[in-house]
């Protein structure tokens, strides 16, 4: 095979490759990065690059790309394969860009319960004053502290080898009365475990973990008290092997398992030092680790091969894993600090699910309640303490501004909120940060869909009415699209739109939400209206703006007191289970306890969906709200 | 009354033990109440629970089952009065009548044409069930006879249609080794006829013009000791068939009416002014259990078989349509050659949406199990291997000239690897949505 | 001993669609049909009324369709050539309704025009007093400018113009309401699509009475079990009382049946198929009264003797009480 060269702009890097080579390859050979946000799959577009000349690649896909971009040289990098020789220019833009995507540093997590540490806590610091050794008493170090520690009824005790190393030294230096950390082993029996000795004064510190799909959160924790000292958040790095889990499962396959486990333990330790700076706690000084997640990302974390996990019979490596030291996981904390992986219910409710229920107390409630999470796999559990059953439908990421043409995250230029005109269609918008507006985020996105449907630019069917009179519909590149804001007054200087495309897919979205959990409902025979409350988790449940939710038919319409935001409850959970090892079992008990409705078993899910595919929905009788709001508009 | 999921859970220990297989007593619950389980898998239940239960499940309508040596038909033990509630399960059992006054050479040739008659429906076997033998001659040796003469040339079940017991017993005697159905036991003959029919341990069937005749009869057969009936409420046209046998099925489910609760056998061509093909067709949709033809026609037949495999398929599948290349405005070799899954609604987008923007074009549709390509592709349903198979079983080489292959533009990762599973390829990445076909075609589509 | 007939209580019916308008109501019909209305699954008469029995409309196209099975195109011979006279051939072969088709292109591979479709129309509706349906070829650009002349060329003969799909139905209904007609709206067998296209061409304004609905079936052994099952769907849900899902049914059995394999090649198929043109009636028919139980209201038809044995079934199932 001939191979090329292919010179890569601004680094003036060559590389030589033989036909056939994709771009994305090329510039992965280069050892440079670039952001593939939908896994190189052509849907994103992030993945541009500039070409010189076209003679020397064929593009096997430019959807992403208008015929614009397509005559100043632009070329998806992904979808892209070299045939010849060719220069290349990796736009500056396009770099990966990192953003913190939530720093909750300022604001203070509360105790989930009265935290008592001696009961409740396996790992636990104290003093420990040793005889000092004479000619009589001359046992060895070792036996000097088994048989004090005897006496404080830990007995066996596993001491680490590199522990034993600093046992002298620690006892001298200390005059015979060193700290240590211990954990006691839970469930007993089974030996405690020294994980630290040490001169000075030692505060045992927990670190509460949720590694999500699209971000990985921290939470740091003094185990004495219970309080959260400090969190952070940070992007996945495994998004730039793909943005949902089933692109990661596929990478994992074929590509490199290996390599996800690194780029989530690089993500963690950018959280830990991070956190050091903050607290100034370094990473060793963590003596226990609890994590929660989604079944996929717990095995890629783990290193278990997930394939399994997408196909049928859908069975996932583990559910419930054990717990294993941090050493043997590579985790930059003290290492023999345990880490625990809350226990998940099926390849797609996992321990995020399981803790989510246990931190939103559904698994307690008297009453009927409905947790759901609005996030790419849309989980929902139903139930009470007597029963949950639970599923999850693939929503996508279109309410996180993903899959959506000018969609973005919730940061600065984000429009968040749009109010349209009902006689001119002209809209009003609110941009975060109040500056020039870039793009569109969930919230926004919901908020326009709930205007369009109420002022009749698009019709139920979310179809953009071309024949309306105003310039702000059109017959756009992709279809009929809706302009949110022209090109002079977007940062990006171009129109901000929304098209046909991207309402269908806000629309499959919360279709494939709601009609999960009315499937749920209706599998086990209760009625929706039951739902006492409805606890609303995820990311994005944040700022979740209900009365739009339930126009555009995403949430049920019920009263609206009993819908209440949770934000993250999978970290919650993770917290939770790190302070109480009850707290932990009961995760265990939970995930045992939820029944998995598999919604692909028959046509129920599909006719749901269906339903649900259309503004607020088919029947709208059961919207009633929304029904009166849009009987009166046709009126008008 | 069928119990719910949560009813029956309610009634389940609910240690959540899993010694049933099921993960929760929930779980096993639901399995329950949708008849994919017994109760004797969870060996926790209380007796009074049993009780309950085992009451709420009883079948409504008796299972018969007719066998001889070739074969069997089951019917009964339907669930449901419309398909799509659950499904139809047992398929109405199709015969044909002969008589035993036929020559027997005749005869012998008939069978023989009619044993032999198969036919291949998307991969499925299709033939005529069996064959019902009547006693015109009203002379037991005539009848044994002819009896004979059937079995020494096909191993179908039989169908002995006898006036009294005298003929059904020698009919019996002929049909040694078998399991045919005894057709029939009336107000006048029904004492004799079970007793035919217990030494033979047959199944019978029962005439009379009335429900409430019909239903009279029935229980004093079951009292005399016969439990697998067949129903024959004389119907003779499309109109009484219907609501007839509408009105058993549903006294049989919603009223758990048990004096009724069997199968039904007609005779659609018994009445000489219907189009006995189409009201043999009503039966096939409309509660028949077997269904006896005058007449053997080959083309008739397939379609009352292809009409009865259709409205037996399970409806909780996803809907799907039949893998395979499908053309569209008489696509020639130049013309563009797309691919997606066999999830009908996938397919029907894409079939219109090319279809109305006037481009022929050829449309591979592979096997997915009826999912979207999305699903598909997910559970790796529609990966490169698979398509690149299809497209070899389906000999697309063979209908265009070019080698350009169009995928969903929500699969468009698979492109890389379908080049190299299908050398000498190139592979297009489409459109996401079926609506932007038509300017992607026009953009992109050089002929 | 007395059995007790289980009877299902219905709350709503089916809604009344009348079809074709005459003289005094600002049409030139020489009648018109009424459809739907129906309180009971069926034919169950026990339980409810059937007041308008399911209609047949033949299929009639605007130019000579090449591409229909010989076994069709010697039926009906030289009527072909001129949609005036095969409407009424249709008409004197018993069809309740001409289902008159807008071909793509005119005998010369010419593509149809507005002024073409005007005169067709105008022709065959001189030529027949039935009522009559005019659908588009199909392609959503030229359907649009067809049938919009159609709907102004025939104004007031409430002519049901088709087809209204969702992805394009605005301009057809805009036409059908500003000139007085009615609209057939046409969805992939599903029950939900089918509502919610009723509910967005209700939406635009259309009258509920001036909408019939075409859940889409496919043949015998093409996916007929998916469009029974909707239909019967549809009808429960109607009869239950779900406004939008009321509209008379209209499906049509002789496209869907001609299509395939069994009814349109004669040649090279298994000798167990038997003989061609019964196999090719029996499936067309079969299609068709499978559909009449599933609560078909209007059934378009290719081929009169499939038109004659479809309406001996109906005239017995529609009871001595109506056969009149
Ligand atoms: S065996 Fe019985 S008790 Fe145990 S899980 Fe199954 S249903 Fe529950
Ligand atoms: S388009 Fe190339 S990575 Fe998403």
């Amino acid at each position: 095979m001939t191979n090329h060269q292919v010179r890569l702009q601004p680094s003036n890097i060559i590389v030589e490759v033989p036909t056939g080579t994709l771009i994305s390859e090329v510039i992965h050979l280069a050892g440079i990065d670039i952001s593939q946000p939908c896994g190189g799959q052509g849907r994103c577009g992030r993945c541009a690059v500039i070409l010189d000349d076209e003679s020397g690649v064929r593009r096997r896909s430019t959807i992403r790309l208008s015929a614009e971009d397509l005559e100043d040289g632009y070329a998806l990098a992904c979808q892209t394969v070299i045939e010849g020789d060719v220069t290349i220019s990796i736009p500056e833009q396009e770099r990966i860009e990192r953003r913190l995507v939530t720093d909750k540093s300022a604001r203070k997590v509360e105790l989930p319960f009265a935290y008592d540490p001696v009961t409740m806590q396996s790992v636990q610091a104290f003093q420990i004053h040793l005889s000092p050794p004479t000619m009589q008493d001359n046992i060895d170090d070792l036996s000097r502290l088994q048989k004090a520690l005897a006496d404080r009824g830990y007995s066996p005790i596993d001491i680490p080898l590199n522990v034993l190393r600093r046992l002298g030294t620690v006892f001298r230096d200390a005059k015979w009365s060193p700290w240590i950390v211990i954990e006691t082993p839970t469930p007993p029996p089974g030996p405690a475990r020294l994980i630290d000795i040490s001169v000075e004064p030692i505060r045992p510190i927990g670190l509460a973990l949720d590694i999500g799909t699209t971000t990985v959160t921290a939470y740091m924790v003094d185990l004495t008290t219970g309080q959260v000292l400090n969190s952070a958040a940070e992007y996945n790095d495994q998004i730039n092997r793909g943005e949902d889990v089933i692109s990661r499962i596929i990478y994992a396959e074929k590509k490199d398992l290996n390599e996800l486990g690194v780029l989530v333990r690089q993500t963690i330790d950018t959280l830990l030092e991070r956190l050091k700076l903050r607290t100034g706690i370094p990473p060793q000084g963590i003596h226990k680790v609890t994590v929660s997640g989604n079944t996929t990302m717990i095995h890629l974390f783990l290193g278990l091969p997930p394939a399994s996990i997408r196909l049928t019979p859908y069975i996932p490596a583990a559910n419930d894993p054990q717990s294993y030291l941090a050493a043997e996981l590579a985790l930059g904390v003290n290492p023999h600090a345990s880490v625990y992986c809350l226990p998940g219910v099926a390849s797609y409710v996992g321990a995020d699910i399981s803790a989510g229920v246990l931190a939103c107390g559904l698994a307690d409630s008297e009453v009927l309640t409905l947790f759901i999470d609005v996030g790419t796999n849309g989980e929902t559990v139903l139930g009470t303490r007597e029963w949950m059953v639970t599923c999850a439908c693939s929503a996508g990421p279109a309410f996180e501004g993903a899959g959506v043409v000018d969609g973005m995250r919730a940061t600065e230029g984000a429009i968040e909120e749009v109010w349209i005109h009902s006689e001119t269609y002209e809209p009003t918008i609110r941009v975060i940060g109040g500056a020039k507006p870039r793009g569109i985020c969930g919230s926004g996105l919901i908020s326009l869909l709930s205007e369009l449907f109420v002022t009749g630019v698009v019709d139920r069917a979310g179809n953009v009415k071309l024949d309306l009179d105003t310039p702000r519909v059109r017959q756009g590149e992709h279809g009929p699209e809706y302009i949110v804001a022209w090109s002079d007054e977007t940062e990006t200087e171009r129109d901000i739109v929304l098209t046909k495309v991207d309402v269908n897919n806000l629309m499959r979205a919360k279709a494939a939400i709601y009609a999960g959990f009315t499937v749920l409902a209706e599998s086990v025979g209760v009625e929706l209206n039951d739902a006492k409350q409805v606890l609303v988790g995820g990311a994005f449940g944040q700022y979740i703006n209900v009365e739009n939710a339930i126009k555009i038919g995403l949430l049920p319409d019920l009263p609206w007191d009993r819908f209440h935001f949770l934000g993250n409850t999978s970290v919650l959970g993770s917290y939770m289970a790190l302070l109480s090892h009850d707290a932990f079992e009961h995760t265990r008990e939970i995930a045992q306890r939820m029944t998995y409705i598999e919604l692909s078993a028959d046509n129920t899910f599909y006719d749901a969906f269906t339903a649900a595919l259309f503004l607020p929905h088919t029947e709208i009788s059961r919207f009633p709200s929304v029904a009166d709001i849009w009987d009166q508009e046709k009126r008008d | 009354m069928a119990l719910s999921g949560l009813e029956i859970y309610k009634l389940l220990p609910q240690t959540n033990c899993k010694d049933c297989d099921y993960p929760t007593c929930l779980a096993f619950a639901m399995k329950l109440a949708a008849k994919q389980a017994s109760l004797s898998d969870c060996p926790h239940v209380s007796e009074e629970a049993k009780a309950k239960l085992e009451a709420a499940s009883a079948p409504p309508i008796t299972l018969v089952e007719i066998k001889a040596e070739g074969g069997e038909v089951k019917v009964g033990n339907e669930t449901v009065v419309f398909r799509h509630e659950k499904t139809f399960y047992h398929k109405p059992g199709l015969f044909w009548r002969l008589r035993d006054t036929e020559d027997l050479e005749e005869l012998k040739r008939k069978v023989a044409d009619a044993d032999a008659y198969h036919v291949d429906y998307v991969g499925i076997d299709l033939y005529l069930d069996g064959f019902a033998i009547e006693a015109v001659s009203g002379d037991p040796e005539t009848f044994k006879n002819a009896i004979s003469a059937i079995l020494s040339i096909s191993k179908k079940p039989l169908i002995l249609i006898a006036s009294t017991s005298d003929i059904a017993k020698a009919g019996l005697e002929g049909s040694d080794g078998s399991r045919p159905l005894l057709y029939a036991a009336d107000g006048e003959n029904w004492e004799t006829m079970v007793e035919v029919a217990k030494q033979g341990d047959v199944p019978l069937a029962v005439r009379a013009d009335t429900l409430d005749e019909l239903a009279d009869l029935t229980q004093k057969i079951k009292a005399a000791g016969v439990e697998e009936m067949v129903l024959d409420p004389g119907v003779h046209h499309y109109l009484d068939s219907l609501q007839q046998l509408t009105t058993l099925r549903r006294l049989a489910l919603k009223k758990t009416f048990r004096p009724l609760g069997y199968p039904i056998i007609t005779f659609p061509g018994a009445n000489e002014e219907v189009d006995e093909t189409l009201l043999a067709a009503e039966h096939i949709t409309k509660y028949g259990g077997l269904i006896v033809l005058e007449e053997f026609n080959p083309a008739s037949l397939y379609a009352l078989l292809v009409l009865r495999q259709n409205i037996y398929t399970d409806p909780q599948k996803p809907i799907q349509v039949q893998p395979g290349v499908y053309e569209i405005n008489s696509p020639d070799e130049n013309s563009p050659l797309m691919v997606t899954t066999n999830f009908s609604i996938t397919y029907f987008s894409i079939a219109n949406e090319v279809d109305g923007s006037g481009w022929p074009g050829w449309l591979l549709v592979t096997d997915a199990e009826g999912m979207s390509v999305l699903t598909a592709w997910a559970a790796g349903k529609f990966d490169a291997e698979r398509i690149a198979k299809d497209a070899k079983t389906f000999n697309v080489e063979e209908k265009v000239s070019h080698r350009k292959l169009i995928i969903p533009g929500h699969v468009a990762v698979l492109s890389g690897e379908l080049e190299e599973e299908m050398p000498g390829w190139e592979i297009m990445v489409g459109p996401r949505e079926a609506v932007d076909i038509n300017s992607y075609l026009k953009a992109m589509w050089t002929k | 001993m007395a059995v007790e007939i289980p009877k299902e209580k219905w709350t709503s019916a089916v809604r009344e669609v009348t079809l074709g308008a005459t003289s005094d109501e600002g049409g030139t019909r020489s009648h018109t049909i009424t459809v739907g209305g129906e309180t009971a699954l069926p034919f169950l008469h026990f339980e409810g009324e059937t007041p308008n029995r399911p209609i047949l409309a033949l299929d009639v196209r605007s130019h000579k369709p090449e591409d229909w099975s010989p076994l069709l195109r010697q039926t009906w011979g030289k009527a072909m050539e001129d949609p005036a006279t095969w409407a009424q051939a249709a008409e004197e072969a018993g069809a309740d309704m001409i289902y008159l088709v807008l071909s793509l292109t005119t005998t010369d591979g010419e593509p149809n025009t507005p002024e073409n479709a005007r005169a067709v129309v105008r022709k065959v509706l001189e030529a027949t007093g039935l009522p009559l349906a005019v659908v588009g070829p199909g392609q959503a650009e030229v359907d649009n400018e067809l049938i919009v002349a159609v709907a102004e060329e025939a104004v007031g003969e409430r002519l049901l113009l088709g087809l209204c799909e969702e992805k394009n139905y605005r301009t057809i209904v805009a036409a059908a309401l500003a000139h007085n007609h009615l609209v057939q709206s046409k969805t992939p067998m599903d029950v939900n699509l089918s509502k919610q296209l009723v509910i967005l061409i209700n939406d635009m304004g259309m009258p509920l009475e001036r909408i019939v609905m075409d859940p889409t079936t496919g043949a015998l052994g093409y996916g007929i079990e998916y469009g029974f099952s909707v239909m019967e769907r549809l009808r429960l849900a109607a009869l239950q009382g779900d406004k939008m899902t009321q509209q008379p049914m209209i499906v049509n059995p002789g496209e869907e049946a001609w299509r395939v394999k069994e009814a349109k090649v004669g040649e090279g198929v298994p000798e167990n198929w038997g003989e061609w043109e019964r196999r090719a009636l029996d499936w067309e028919a079969l299609t068709a009264t499978t559909l009449v139980h599933s609560g078909a209201d209007i059934l378009v038809l290719r081929h009169p003797e499939t038109l004659r044995r479809v309406r001996a079934v109906i005239d017995d199932l529609i009871g001595p009480k109506s056969a009149a």
